[in-house]
């Protein structure tokens, strides 16, 4: 149930859903960056693109990953590409990770699922969402076996040129630092609160009834705010 | 020596292994053990080139001298293989299907049944856990994992040699997949270790007890249970699929000569 307007709701929601909305905002603000310059690289122009034209990405996603603010959260970012956009290979990923030890690393580079029963990334949902259309997808919580090793969250966008979907621009944020981030806005509600992903996933939470990773299957009994837009919500028991 | 005798000594020695310096052979088998997994399961594929030293060191949190020591010991065992020049780098090798029987050699019974007991406790859990937690998203995979294996089989009517290691891998992947819908990165991380300690003897034992459609129809109702969100039936399920084919390992084991 949607917290009715008027209606006088629980004392420091709205500033957990403010922060929380600012908080994917920007991870989705750079992504619609890396989306956008992404779009102009691969846009028609005479020839095919080909895996070294995305390098000009490298600046831009360099960016995203160091530094305060957003990129604090940002534990990988890159673009994904749809099978076949590239001339020189099928399957591709420019994607990068941060080094706490340097500058940000490139993650494998060619995934061709003839040659591992693990590379076809086409059915991963931060690739299935935004490919049906989806503006802004949230993967996860979900265990990350092929890329973090951690339990993470991957937000996308489509990446579309000429009307034509040419891969998706994502994000990977660890859940564990998504929680740090958010914790101490959660606590301040005087009540057993926490943030649930669209299909009712929790992603963190200020009660150790409900940790990352449960399920909150029956929304019917729960005092449940969207935050903003987003495939997100403020959950608190009724 | 008495039962409780010389506490301070006891106490001293406990001091000492904790407070010692971790041992740089330690590290080094470490990543030796995370490439090799990646490579047994398939996360890593054969012919793959792997990033430059630098940046592996990097990603993997070490230092360019224990990274190399790790490569040089992954050549040895033919996992790698390091070509100079143009063109040159590190690549992943996947060893050749190796005999069963001489795998088998290796493990002593004891041995077997520990790892059972091992494997059972996790592939439990896991399948326990994920029957709690799942959520549609999570089950599909699953499910794609059991079709595409049924796709491999059907055009052939059986296991042919270009076939073993397809389904084998595939077999790998629908485990990895039921441990990661757990929500769990540690029973995942351990699953992907076990598969790679044992998952090919494993699934060469279901496929030689019972055939294929047996050990399809098992991962079926595994998947099943999940999606049920039933646990305790996903959990015997899962306990049982690893405790038969341990049993029938050991029976092999029993029967080989020294």
């Amino acid at each position: 149930m949607t917290a009715q307007a008027g209606y006088e709701d629980l004392p420091h929601t709205a500033g957990v859903l403010t922060l929380v909305g600012d908080m994917v905002g920007g991870v989705f603000a750079s992504l619609r960056e890396v989306r956008d310059a992404t779009a102009r690289c691969v846009a028609p122009r005479g020839r095919r693109t080909v895996t070294a034209d995305l390098a000009v990405l490298r600046p831009l996603l360099w960016g995203r990953l160091t530094g305060g603010g957003v990129a604090a959260l940002i534990a990988g970012i890159g673009f994904i590409a749809a099978p076949g956009l590239l001339a020189d290979a099928p399957w591709y990923l420019e994607w990068w990770q941060e080094n706490p030890g340097g500058d940000p690393v490139q993650l494998l580079r060619d995934l061709d699922p003839s040659s591992s029963a693990f590379y076809d990334y086409t059915h991963w949902e931060w690739y299935s969402g935004p490919l049906s259309g989806a503006e802004r997808t949230i993967c996860g919580p979900y265990v990350d076996y092929l890329c973090t090793d951690e339990y993470s969250l991957t937000m996308s966008v489509p990446v579309v040129t000429g009307g034509v979907f040419a891969g998706v621009a994502a994000a990977d944020v660890l859940v564990r630092r998504f929680e740090g981030a958010v914790l101490p806005a959660l606590r301040e509600i005087p009540a057993p609160a926490f943030l649930v992903n669209s299909g009712g996933r929790v992603v963190a939470s200020n009660t150790a009834r409900w940790v990352a990773g449960d399920l909150c299957r029956d929304a019917g009994s729960f005092a449940v705010r969207p935050v903003r837009d987003l495939p997100l919500s403020l959950v608190t028991e009724k | 020596m008495r039962w409780g005798g010389d506490t301070g000594m006891v106490v001293n020695a406990v001091g000492l292994a904790v407070f010692s310096p971790v041992d740089s052979t330690a590290r080094v088998a470490a990543v030796v053990r995370r490439l090799a997994d990646a490579i047994a399961v398939g996360l890593l594929a054969d012919g793959e080139q792997l990033p430059s030293e630098a940046d592996l060191a990097a990603r993997l949190g070490v230092s360019t001298v224990t990274l190399r020591e790790a490569l040089m010991a992954l050549r040895q065992q033919g996992m790698v293989e390091t070509r100079r020049g143009r063109g040159g780098g590190s690549f992943v090798r996947v060893p050749a299907e190796i005999d069963p029987a001489v795998r088998l050699r290796t493990y002593a019974v004891d041995e077997l049944r520990d790892l059972g007991d091992h494997y059972g406790a996790i592939a439990g859990a896991a399948a326990r856990l994920a029957a709690q937690r799942s959520l549609p998203s999570d089950v599909a995979p699953l499910w794609r994992s059991i079709r595409e294996t049924a796709a491999v089989m059907r055009p052939h009517g059986g296991a042919s040699p270009e076939t073993t290691g397809r389904l084998r891998r595939l077999d790998g992947r629908f485990h990895i997949e039921v441990a990661a819908a757990s929500q769990s990165a540690r029973l995942t991380q351990e699953e992907i270790r076990l598969q790679a300690d044992i998952g090919p003897l494993l699934w060469l034992s279901h496929e030689a007890r019972c055939g294929h459609d047996e050990t399809a129809a098992q991962h079926h109702a595994i998947a099943r249970a999940i999606e049920d969100g039933d646990g305790d039936q996903a959990r015997a399920l899962a306990e049982r699929h690893v405790l038969d084919a341990i049993e029938h390992l050991i029976e092999l084991r029993l029967g080989l000569q020294e």
